[in-house]
């Protein structure tokens, strides 16, 4: 076992890491609950407009145009995939309308794989300004982006929470997972409450996409892949509860980045995420019966 | 004969079934009562879809709440479904041999009992009908054939007649009414028609809000007042 | 149906006898994969078609098959059809024991368990690696500069006989799950597939269907990995990325899961045709943007697939000009003089 100090920097790390899971995650579950869909394009979303961001930087722009056109083209992608595919699938089991989010991972995949091809072993990387300075708290260096990460997390955890309980279109949220049709009836204009939920997660996208280019890598497969982290937050809360998501990406990240200087281990901290996400499931499926009788009822 | 004795089903908060003990002697036995009064989630927790809470229910000496559901199927529990669940990809014939196949019996008596189903359902399409082809009463036909194939113990039906033409309907309530005749079996029939209720069934039971507000012979349960006031409406 | 019969004896012959004589050695070695693949995709059809289970993991127990049987031809000198077998049976276990606790679970989070399972073991093989001939029981020599190649059946050591070979195992495959869907587990899937309550009110035991059909596609896929162990020599963890897998489930679901025809238009799909382009000199990239899109468009619209849309769109074809040619007039022969 290494020395104490080694994962002294990993507590820092992890808990960012944890804060853009905890964003991601959110996301997921307010669109979940809003459109009955699981976003599983969400990563690829959010690497598409992080690569846009840094040819943009390439090209000259600076910086924080970048940024915001990351958070545009990642909401736009989002938004327009909800209005063109979201009502002719609404009637379907949430399994095909998670499926068919893998059809738009797909054609993000290969546009980006074509467009910034990664076989040239071009390294990229977007840096942000709040990279380099920062500050030490009880001699761990911590840098801005990290606090962004984390404080990242925390706010839109809150700030979703309230959204959902104390405003109109919140409330017609929490409705509409209960039951479409009803809401519908009660006057709630669903097409629109859907486009905002589908706007709203694609800004995360966005924002989960940039600041994971600057601390992870800048590379289409790992984004596009790194939503499964999120994924195996949003699955131990069940899809349901936001507080949950929050707290599960968190210990995602800490556990993830915590195990990184153990070396007999280290090899095997990506699988953090599938782990505690198959245990957590596997543990509350022992536990349910058969739900489908519900619907039966 | 089915005893029921303080079964109790809540979803969340709201409780579907409130301590409802009753007993089903033989024959037909009809299940009335408004919409939402718990009369399908009594079959589910026959059928073993649904837990309950708390309570027993006893079939023909059997403790039927501790056999494995699809068990419950092979014992000789046979049900329909509110939306009719003959399976469309698969030929009439499938379909009731589908229930008959762990029976047990050699290929020929099989063969002869879901032969044996088919017509006393009265079906006329022929045992290799793809059921994906045929009309609504037909399909509601290869469900009943489903549940009487063999040797059923306890006939669930959950609304047969639900949605289908006077003339279908009158063909079905002759069916229907000779399933014990024909088969021993105990039937429950949960239906909003109250002349197929009357016609099939000597005793109904009358939920209301999860309660059993009414048990008895079915003319004098239709003339109750408590009954007529909760479901049937002043006459 | 003889005539079909026929058709279908006839297609196989040109497969087996026409494609070694007529292509060249990398279509040959492109159709081996073909053969391969369409056997996994006839397991994961098998597992979305029949029982509604979607598996984001396939290439991953794919792997597990190629891992298991090349360290069995390295450490063993068995008959290579005895290590197929043997494949197809430790990923069949491989598949039962993941599948076992997590077929209690709704289809949603079923689809999400395999992704992440997948995940894991794709971490797991990048560590351990392929096994290339070492000591142990991982069989991996890091240290090996030309590591030994996997070996090949002795009957089928050539390129081309090799790809018969494997045509000949995914025959064998294709009717081991024709045997099934035809009887009784085809039956009770298919009540499954419909309805869950009323599969069990008629008494199939549910949760030991499924568990069939997952320890049949698990079978079937490893002896498939087996296979591929063969057909690629050297195996390493970059050839089974996680992405795969959801190509795969994209090209299985444009194909149609319905059929079996489906799988064998889905191999084509996911090892012809980007062998096609490569060889023209375009990019696979536009493939993985065309599946993407095939799968928005199937779900959407077509939920059987081409291997059903396309005979059907031919059918109206058939009739639209069978029509066009009943209204022009009638061909010559009875002119007046």
């Amino acid at each position: 076992m290494p020395p104490w100090s080694d994962f002294e920097p990993f507590i820092v790390s992890g808990l960012a890491l944890g804060g853009v899971y905890a964003l991601s995650g959110v996301g997921l579950v307010v669109l979940y609950r809003a459109t009955g869909v699981l976003y599983l394009a969400f990563g690829a979303v959010g690497a598409m407009g992080a690569l846009v961001a840094w040819s943009l930087v390439q090209a000259g722009a600076p910086g924080w145009i970048s940024w915001l056109v990351c958070i545009a083209v990642a909401a736009l992608i989002t938004l327009g995939y909800g209005l063109l595919f979201g009502p002719p699938l609404s009637k379907r089991d949430p399994l095909v309308k998670a499926v068919a989010t893998l059809g738009l991972t797909l054609v993000l995949y290969g546009v980006m794989d074509l467009l910034w091809t990664t076989s040239g072993g071009e390294a990229r990387s977007i840096t942000l300004p709040t990279d380099n300075s920062g500050f030490t708290v009880a001699s761990i260096q911590v840098n801005w982006t990290q606090v962004i990460g984390l404080a990242a997390g925390v706010v839109i955890t809150a700030a979703t929470g309230a959204f959902l309980r104390y405003t109109n279109l919140g409330t017609a949220m929490r409705a509409m997972a209960n039951d479409r049709e009803i809401t519908a009836t009660l006057g709630v204009p669903v097409r629109k409450v859907e486009a905002a939920a589908w706007l709203g997660c694609g800004v995360l996208a966005g924002v989960a996409g940039l600041l994971l280019a600057d601390m992870v890598a800048l590379d289409a497969t790992t984004l596009t892949f790194l939503v499964v982290s999120s994924l195996a937050a949003v699955l131990i809360a069940r899809l349901r509860s936001i507080a949950l998501t929050f707290a599960a990406a968190i210990v995602i990240g800490l556990v993830h980045d915590l195990i990184t200087p153990i070396t007999s281990l280290t090899n095997y901290r990506d699988m953090t995420p599938f782990v505690l996400a198959a245990v957590a499931l596997l543990v509350v499926s022992r536990r349910q019966v058969m739900s489908r009788s519900r619907e039966e009822a | 004969m089915i005893e029921v004795a303080g079964l109790t089903v809540r979803f969340g908060g709201v409780t579907s079934l409130d301590d409802m003990s009753l007993t089903f002697e033989q024959g037909t036995c009809g299940l009335i009562g408004p919409n939402g009064a718990g009369k399908t989630t009594f079959l589910n927790v026959l059928s073993g879809f649904i837990r309950p809470a708390s309570g027993t229910v006893r079939a023909f000496g059997v403790d039927l709440m501790s056999m494995a559901h699809y068990r419950r199927a092979r014992w000789g529990l046979r049900r329909t479904f509110q939306t009719e669940q003959a399976i469309e990809e698969l030929s009439v014939f499938d379909n009731v041999a589908l229930v008959h196949e762990h029976s047990g019996l050699g290929r020929a008596a099989r063969r002869q009992a879901v032969l044996e189903a088919i017509g006393f359902v009265g079906l006329d399409t022929g045992p290799d009908a793809k059921v994906g082809t045929l009309g609504a009463g037909q399909r509601r036909l290869v469900e009943v054939a489903r549940a009487v194939v063999g040797r059923p113990r306890l006939v669930l039906l959950d609304e047969p007649a639900a949605g289908l033409p006077d003339e279908e309907t009158r063909h079905l309530s002759e069916v229907l009414r000779s399933i014990p005749e024909h088969t021993g079996a105990l039937v429950i029939l949960v239906d909003h028609d109250m002349s197929l209720v009357s016609a099939c069934c000597r005793t109904t039971a009358v939920l209301d809000f999860g309660k059993l507000i009414a048990s008895g012979p079915t003319a004098a349960v239709l003339r109750d007042d408590d009954v007529i006031r909760a479901y049937l409406g002043v006459a | 149906m003889r005539i079909r019969a026929a058709v279908i004896v006839a297609l196989l012959a040109f497969v087996l006898f026409g494609i070694p004589q007529l292509f060249s050695l990398y279509y040959v070695d492109t159709m081996t994969e073909v053969a391969v693949y369409s056997i996994v995709a006839l397991g994961l059809g098998v597992l979305v078609g029949r029982v509604g289970l979607v598996s984001l993991g396939q290439v991953a127990v794919l792997a597990i098959g190629a891992w298991s049987a090349a360290r069995l031809l390295f450490a063993t000198t068995q008959p290579y059809p005895v290590v197929l077998i043997e494949a197809g049976l430790i990923t069949m276990v491989a598949g039962v024991v993941i599948g076992l606790p997590a077929l209690r679970l709704r289809g949603l989070y079923l689809a999400l368990i395999t992704l992440m399972l997948a995940g894991a073991i794709t971490i797991v093989l990048d560590t351990i690696n392929f096994p290339n001939g070492g000591r142990g029981f991982l069989g991996y020599n890091g240290g090996a500069i030309t590591p030994p190649a996997i070996r090949l059946p002795s009957i089928a050591a050539s390129d081309k006989a090799y790809f018969q070979y494997s045509v000949v195992v995914a025959i064998v495959m294709f009717l081991l799950v024709f045997a099934h869907i035809r009887t009784r587990p085809g039956r009770a899937w298919a009540a499954i597939r419909q309805s869950e309550p009323a599969a069990l009110a008629t008494g199939i035991n549910v949760t030991l269907y499924k568990l069939w059909a997952l320890a049949l596609a698990s079978f079937i896929t490893g002896v498939a990995g087996g296979l591929l162990a063969g057909a690629s020599h050297y195996l390493y963890s970059i050839d089974f990325p996680a992405q795969n897998s959801i190509i795969l489930l994209g090209v299985v679901l444009m194909g149609g899961v319905y059929s079996m025809w489906g799988a064998v238009v889905a191999a084509l799909l996911y090892q012809f045709l980007p062998a096609l382009l490569q060889n023209w000199g375009v990019s696979a990239d536009w493939l993985t943007i065309l599946f993407g899109l095939g799968v928005l468009q199937v779900l959407t619209t077509a939920p059987a697939g081409l291997a059903d849309q396309v005979p059907k769109d031919l059918a109206r074809l058939g009739r639209l000009l069978r029509r066009r040619l009943a209204r022009a007039p009638a061909p010559a022969g009875g002119d007046p003089p």
